[in-house]
């Protein structure tokens, strides 16, 4: 009926709503499991809950009720979760260029909807909507849509482990598996040279470093020499001028 | 709430939160480029690595192949989403598989 043009204009906040289902479906079991893993681990629904809503990171949740359960101080779990959450720097430092424009109120409220599969998503849908005005408010919407299902998955899963001790060993695994799912949707031939140098290296440093520092260390060595690799590369080609259209995921 | 908890949650927020909003609240110039874009384009990449590949080999603590539901599961789930490109079903199918390979694998 309407052709692409009249398409784009319509795209705002119902749109990344609607695009935040896939994120919603893949945050719900994850969300429910850290919901009745916290009250396993001693915490209650809302405590589990008010952590989903301030923090809403993932992996550093599971980390700290774990951490939590195993009497851990306070500044250790948040040095562990800066550890871990400190990458939301470089996915925001790569959102922003999207909106130039943007307010103090717009980005306070984008911020804090950003996690690894908002910002997948985000990336993949935002070069096709035009407009910044228009941008902001998809990305609202994805954000707004997968934040307030991590919140409410945690309360069902907390009120589910608090009235049914369920004894399944495969909530350990759902992190993981995650994780998992989130590698084979991003591996390309342009990366998987750095994941194999980051998986060796974790596993080599998490043998020989305590805690959990080997995750920033290898992390941050593999994405350097992954980058320097690509720049050797690209210094490689005869027409410098192609640089800019270099397409990297 | 105890204030142990209460302030676990704070400084996990304030790290959190800072993480994200630093960039949008002192970036104001276009677009990273060269190594620097390269970099923020392989952190993604390089971390799944970092937060998987150790967990499945090394589960506790040492290097573990055959005994391991961790790692099986991990490879199995692996598969499984390459062809099935399904978060929820790929979160169904690990959790469950890694539950079977436990009861086996003991």
């Amino acid at each position: 009926m309407s052709d692409e043009i009249a398409q784009d204009v319509r795209k705002g906040f119902a749109y990344g709503l609607r695009q935040s289902l896939t994120i919603v479906i893949g945050y719900a079991p994850v969300a429910v499991t850290f919901g009745i893993l916290a009250t396993q681990f001693g915490l209650t629904y809302w405590e589990a809950g008010l952590m989903s809503f301030f923090v809403y990171a993932g992996a550093s949740q599971f980390i700290a009720i774990e951490m939590i359960h195993q009497g851990a101080s306070f500044w250790m779990i948040g040095l562990t979760t800066l550890i871990v959450n400190i990458r939301h720097l470089l996915m925001s430092l790569s959102v922003v260029p999207y909106f130039p424009e943007r307010t103090l109120k717009w980005s306070l409220g984008l911020a804090h909807g950003l996690t690894d599969e908002t910002f997948v998503l985000n990336t993949r849908v935002m070069k096709d909507v035009i407009g910044e005005e228009n941008r902001r408010r998809v990305m609202l919407g994805i954000n707004l849509g997968a934040y307030s299902s991590w919140f409410v998955f945690t309360i069902l899963g907390g009120v589910i482990g608090k009235w049914l001790p369920i004894q399944f060993s495969g909530f350990q695994f759902a992190l993981l598996a995650l994780f998992i799912i989130l590698t084979t949707m991003s591996l390309s031939k342009n990366n998987y040279l750095t994941y194999l140098l980051a998986a060796v290296l974790a596993v080599v440093l998490k043998l020989l470093i305590p805690g959990k520092i080997y995750l920033i260390l290898s992390v941050a060595l593999a994405a350097g020499i992954g980058a320097l690799w690509r720049k050797r590369a690209r210094s490689r080609l005869i027409n410098p001028s192609n640089e800019q259209t270099i397409k990297v995921s | 709430m105890s204030n142990q908890l209460l302030m676990t949650i704070l400084l996990m927020t304030v790290v959190t939160y800072g993480s994200r909003v630093v960039p949008f609240l002192l970036f104001k110039g276009k677009n990273v480029q060269g190594f620097a874009r390269d970099f923020i384009e392989l952190v993604p990449i390089a971390l799944l690595a970092a937060l998987v590949i150790p967990e499945l080999v090394t589960p506790s603590g040492s290097i573990v192949i055959m005994h391991n539901p961790f790692l099986w599961a991990g490879v199995l789930t692996f598969i499984f989403s390459k062809l099935v490109p399904n978060l929820f079903l790929g979160i169904m199918f690990g959790m469950t598989v890694f539950w079977g390979l436990d009861k086996l694998l003991l």
